[in-house]
């Protein structure tokens, strides 16, 4: 059991948890823009900052990054001091002149007191921050399709050697985690394209809604030791079904 | 419910009961719902021609779940407490796998917040049976 100070509240919380899993566990919110809960703490985005200090300690507390600070016996933790916020400042200073056009990023300095940017603006239309969430879910998933190309200011994220994103298997969970909605996939309710590959859903047998796409199928199927055919049905359509069949059932024994 | 829960109860339906009155999904969309968006319910019925006919469907809360298995970032896990299968919001990426692979359709997409939605027992005190007037729902 480890205790601290947390914004002047006791905080208790267990060995292992970071500074940023102990304050939401206690209701304080810390913003946080590459952080999501199915994957691995990664430090990207640097939105998390606080200043922490052990309770016995007379030298200044220290900016540590949230997400990857293990939780100390002790600690002294300030999640919104004057000095916390210039840090986060500085941080979407930053973010604003990546991502001018990033209404998530605007919005975000806006609420921070960053009405715009100190630097000079970046004019691709970029609404990438390089959090790597993308990257890091694909390969949490197991399809490990895309990742980050380039170096320096040329980082991006793109499929190998920009190509047709081979192992992609357009579940769309790149998109759906991305913070700003810098990804881009177009869907009607035969096909679905993202990556430069255009991959063909799988229809409900009942009501012909898209259920996923094929390769999705045939990926999840494999994982979960089920048959592909298991995945026929929309969600609708089996409660039907089910419903239907205890109805048949109970009829039966009466 | 296969496992039994740490609080010993389980949701009992007695499908004989059910008028299809439908309070159990009113209680349930309220219970879950944030003020000003009535959620969906977790649990349904169907009126197949008044009682005896009716049929309440909820989620059975497998022991061995299609949707546990295919999760690909173990964001739907077992309450020890309830014995129930309860997604895990802040974990989940909304790919909808589970929604598909659940054999009975016990699994639906929020719409709004893109994240996979069922019945968690409402965390031991479920308020479909606290609602139900013909205790066709209970939990005991």
């Amino acid at each position: 059991m480890i205790a601290m100070d947390i914004d002047g509240r006791r905080v208790v919380t267990e060995e292992g948890r970071t500074l940023l899993d102990a304050a939401r566990e206690a209701g304080i919110d810390i913003p946080t823009l590459c952080h999501h809960e199915a994957l691995e703490p990664f430090g990207g985005c640097r939105l998390c900052v606080v200043e922490a200090a052990p309770a016995d300690s007379r030298g200044p507390a220290e900016l540590v990054i949230s997400c990857l600070a293990p939780a100390r016996d002790g600690l002294v933790v300030r999640t919104a001091s004057e000095r916390v916020k210039e840090a986060r400042r500085t941080v979407l200073d930053l973010l604003l002149a990546r991502c001018p056009t990033s209404d998530v990023i605007r919005r975000l300095a806006a609420e921070h007191g960053v009405p715009r940017t100190s630097f000079p603006e970046s004019t691709d239309g970029s609404k990438c921050i390089l959090c790597m969430l993308c990257e890091r879910v694909c390969a949490k998933i197991g399809a490990h399709a895309i990742g980050g190309a380039g170096k320096s200011r040329g980082k991006r994220i793109a499929a190998p050697f920009d190509l047709a994103a081979e192992d992609c298997i357009g579940c769309l969970a790149c998109a759906r985690i991305c913070p700003t909605g810098h990804i881009g996939y177009e869907e009607t309710d035969d096909e679905r394209k993202i990556w430069g590959r255009t991959f063909r859903m799988v229809k409900c047998e009942v009501t012909g809604r898209p259920l996923m796409t094929e390769e999705q199928r045939s990926f999840e199927a494999k994982r979960a030791g089920l048959p592909e055919d298991w995945f026929t049905k929309c969600p609708e359509s089996k409660r039907r079904e089910t419903a239907e069949t205890i109805a048949k059932a109970f009829e039966e024994v009466r | 419910m296969a496992k039994a829960a740490v609080n010993g109860k389980r949701l009992i339906v007695t499908p004989d009961r059910c008028t299809s009155c439908r309070t159990c999904e009113l209680a349930c969309s309220f219970r879950h719902g944030a003020p000003n968006r009535p959620a969906v319910p977790r649990l349904r019925t169907f009126d197949f021609g008044g009682p005896p006919k009716n049929v309440i469907l909820t989620c059975f809360q497998c022991d061995d779940a299609a949707c546990v298995r295919v999760c690909p970032v173990t964001a739907l896990v077992r309450s020890g407490e309830t014995g129930a299968i309860v997604v895990l919001e802040r974990r989940c990426i909304g790919c909808g796998s589970c929604a598909v692979a659940c054999p009975f359709g016990q699994i639906e997409m929020d719409p709004v917040k893109l994240l996979a939605r069922k019945c968690d027992l409402c965390g031991g005190d479920p308020a479909c049976a606290a609602f139900c007037p013909t205790k066709a729902l209970e939990y005991r």
